[in-house]
């Protein structure tokens, strides 16, 4: 099922299907390794602050626009 | 001519440290031309060669979104570095060897590889085999612990060998889909024999145009025309409707599984993401609520060292520069002469000058907070409000440091990565009132407002905070144009921070401060003293000054203040607490009986407005200074203009509703 990273819980990772956004977004999204087919898993979801993601060892700190725009499936 | 060694790689891979162990004291900062982006050179010494090093900006990619990521790309495509060492964050490889890739596919050769942070790898159960990663990747390959010094003496080694032409490479390159390698061979094609085929690497062109890279299309639409070019594109568009997304994504998706496929053949994963103890402080750290209480706990303490530590010697300093003073001017027979080295510029210099331990120590503590990794995760927690007003999440280091002094706070907007937000940061920065403007605000508040002294100082702190948010709202909004930068962030590892690099990063950056003081803020101090030398000196009414204060007495008198106050607001240009200074002047009284002196001739309102304007308006030469190094003169004089009317309209405004009450 493909849902927008923000609907993905603490605690669960998905598959990066899709970025959608602008060029900009995308450029910057793919560079710091969010990019289709990288598993993501999030560290903070809901609730105030942003979201926290971890994308191998690193962790990426995301504005709730744009994790709008990131496509995972849940795996 | 020198040869020329380039560090690039991600931000936080410990490019600065390796930067500093290679140059040491022999490095300076300044601009790349034509933009305030910090470059930053030194010289490498190699028993008796010499070598000039470049540290490119920090970046993750070589797409040209922005300036930082052009700077970058330009300065390797154009072949200007003899050798370019590519430092890589071992706990992280994937997405720091995908820059990696596009270094290779740039054409790059002369490429060493650094695996930073290797002793963090190791800990964490990761193998890798660096002699499989040479032969994967074609390039030389050396692990290092920059914080340690473990490793550098064998890259200084082949740094060396390499700029002699003693190390041949291969590096790898990327291979994507057959679709997509038809469609590259069929534009490398279409490219071939133009000139612009001679000056970069044709793959990369064709990959470039397949990306729909902007800067790319409009260099190949110069020479091939726009018929052909459309032809390109029409193929591309048909390629993208083939796959139903954007060719940049797919790419950028083929080029991840490419490096995996390397990836495997020289790395062992325990691998299993798992929360660590960072992750928990991370979520309280960028918690609105927690993480602002944190914040201001850290802020408090950051100040606290500064002037527990600072403010003794920015007194000792003060009273060193008036004693030299005294001392000299016995010894200068010409009365001229004395007033402009002892009045003029030990005067003048020495009051901007005493400032320089808190800006040191400001930079010092703001270093510290930025390599413990703690500045990204308040960069974070800001972000969301910072945003409402057209500012990063990251200007909130520059608003803070504010408050100590403009100075180091206008010379930290450099950590901003876009432009547009540099300059407004740095536009609206000088309306955070610094210590000087403090001083004034509490002894007008303390002399006019007793018992509600506090009260009073607050109200113009809050009044100066938030109109610096709403300058930054509008201009932002109406003004300083620029595409906003989406908001990720890489939260790097806690990690404590290299003394040696947070004295050398201190120093280079307060430096510019000393520079400053012998040019700019040297010729200010001049001037003002001329001004109020000439004709004849202050206290008489005669002196240009005093004229000059006159002639501004009309829009004084708006806000309900004479032409006095316009002196003092002139004098106060050099540094802020001079306004008080300049009435103890006028009045011909010592400071310690101005308090009397000036309830007798003024009313609380005017204080009032007083301190308001003195807060609001131009800010110090040393400010100004910092912005012109910074920004330029253009943007020098915006903030000038836009400080001095802000000033005079809510001075007015100040003065017409506090009469009606």
């Amino acid at each position: 099922m493909y849902v927008p990273l923000t609907a993905l819980n603490e605690g669960e990772a998905g598959v990066v299907v899709d970025i959608q956004g602008g060029p900009n977004a995308r450029a910057k999204l793919v560079a710091m390794g969010i990019a289709p087919g990288v598993t993501v898993k999030v560290i903070k979801g809901r609730g105030p602050g942003p979201m926290i993601i971890a994308v191998g060892s690193s962790r990426i700190a995301i504005g709730w626009g744009i994790a709008r725009k990131i496509i995972v499936r849940r795996v | 001519m020198l040869k020329t060694i380039a560090l690039v790689g991600n931000p936080n891979v410990g490019k600065t440290t390796i930067f500093n162990t290679l140059t040491g004291l022999r490095q300076h900062v300044g601009n790349w031309p034509g933009v305030t982006v910090e470059k930053k050179e030194g010289i490498f010494k190699y028993r008796d060669k010499e070598f000039l090093v470049v540290d490119l900006p920090g970046i993750y990619s070589m797409t040209a979104h922005s300036v930082d990521e052009l700077i970058a790309r330009n300065f390797i495509l154009e072949g200007n570095a003899d050798v370019i060492v590519d430092i890589v964050d071992s706990t992280c490889l994937m997405r720091n060897l995908f820059l990696t890739m596009e270094l290779f596919e740039m054409g790059a050769k002369n490429v060493i590889i650094v695996l930073n942070k290797f002793d963090l790898i190791k800990k964490k159960g990761v193998e890798i085999d660096i002699k499989e990663m040479q032969k994967v990747l074609g390039v030389p390959v050396v692990p290092t612990n920059a914080k340690s010094g473990e490793g550098l003496e064998e890259l200084k080694r082949l740094i060396v060998m390499m700029a002699e032409g003693k190390i041949t490479t291969n590096p790898v390159i990327p291979k994507y889909d057959e679709d997509i390698e038809r469609e590259i061979e069929h534009v490398s094609q279409v490219l071939k024999g133009t000139p612009l085929a001679e000056k970069y690497p044709i793959r990369w062109l064709a990959i470039k145009l397949l990306q729909r890279d902007e800067e790319v299309i409009k260099l190949v639409l110069k020479y091939l025309g726009q018929s052909k070019m459309d032809e390109i594109l029409k193929h591309i568009g048909e390629l993208e409707q083939k796959y139903k997304r954007s060719l940049d994504i797919v790419m950028a998706s083929q080029k991840y599984d490419f490096l995996e496929e390397l990836l495997r053949r020289f790395v062992r994963h325990p691998a299993e993401i798992r929360e660590t103890l960072s992750d928990q402080l991370d979520k309280l750290l960028t918690h609105p609520v927690y993480g602002l209480i944190s914040m201001v706990i850290v802020f408090y303490i950051l100040f606290q060292f500064v002037f527990t530590l600072g403010g003794p010697l920015q007194e000792w300093l003060d009273s060193a520069f008036s004693w030299l003073g005294e001392a000299i001017a016995p010894h200068i027979a010409n009365e001229t002469l004395r007033g402009l080295i002892v009045d003029g510029i030990i005067g003048g210099v020495g009051a901007v000058l005493s400032f320089f331990p808190l800006v040191f120590l400001l930079f010092v503590g703001m270093s510290i907070l930025e390599d413990t990794g703690y500045m990204a995760r308040i960069a974070a927690m800001m972000e969301r409000f910072l945003r409402v007003f057209n500012l990063p999440g990251k200007a909130i280091i520059p608003m803070v440091l504010a408050f100590g002094c403009n100075v180091p706070a206008i010379m930290a907007t450099r950590t901003l990565e876009n432009e547009r937000d540099r300059i407004l940061t740095m536009l609206v920065n000088p309306l955070v009132p610094c210590v000087a403007r403090m001083v004034v605000i509490t002894f007008l508040a303390g002399t006019f407002f007793p018992g509600k002294a506090a009260l009073v100082a607050i109200s113009i702190y809050a009044i100066a905070i938030a109109l610096a948010l709403l300058s930054a709202l509008i201009l932002g909004k109406f003004f300083i144009k620029g595409e906003e930068s989406p908001f990720v962030i890489e939260l790097p590892e806690y990690s404590i921070p290299s003394w040696k690099t947070v004295i050398i990063h201190s120093w280079e950056r307060s430096k510019e401060f000393l520079r400053k003081a012998a040019t700019v803020i040297l010729l200010g101090s001049i001037a003002i003293w001329y001004l109020s030398s000439y004709p004849q000196s202050v206290g008489t009414g005669l002196s240009y000054a005093e004229r000059l204060g006159r002639a501004f007495e009309p829009i004084a008198r708006l806000m309900g203040l004479d032409w006095k106050a316009a002196v003092s607001l002139i004098f106060g240009i050099i540094a802020k607490e001079n306004v008080i200074a300049t009435y103890s002047v006028i009045y011909g009284v010592s400071e310690e009986s101005l308090a009397g002196a000036m309830v007798h001739a003024m009313t609380p309102l005017q204080a009032y407005v007083l301190a308001l304007v003195t807060t609001l308006y131009l800010p110090c030469i040393a400010t100004l200074a910092a912005i012109r190094a910074e920004g330029g003169i253009k943007w020098m004089v915006v903030a000038a203009v836009y400080n001095l009317t802000l000033a005079t309209v809510v001075g007015i405004l100040a003065y017409a509703i506090g009469s009606v009450i």
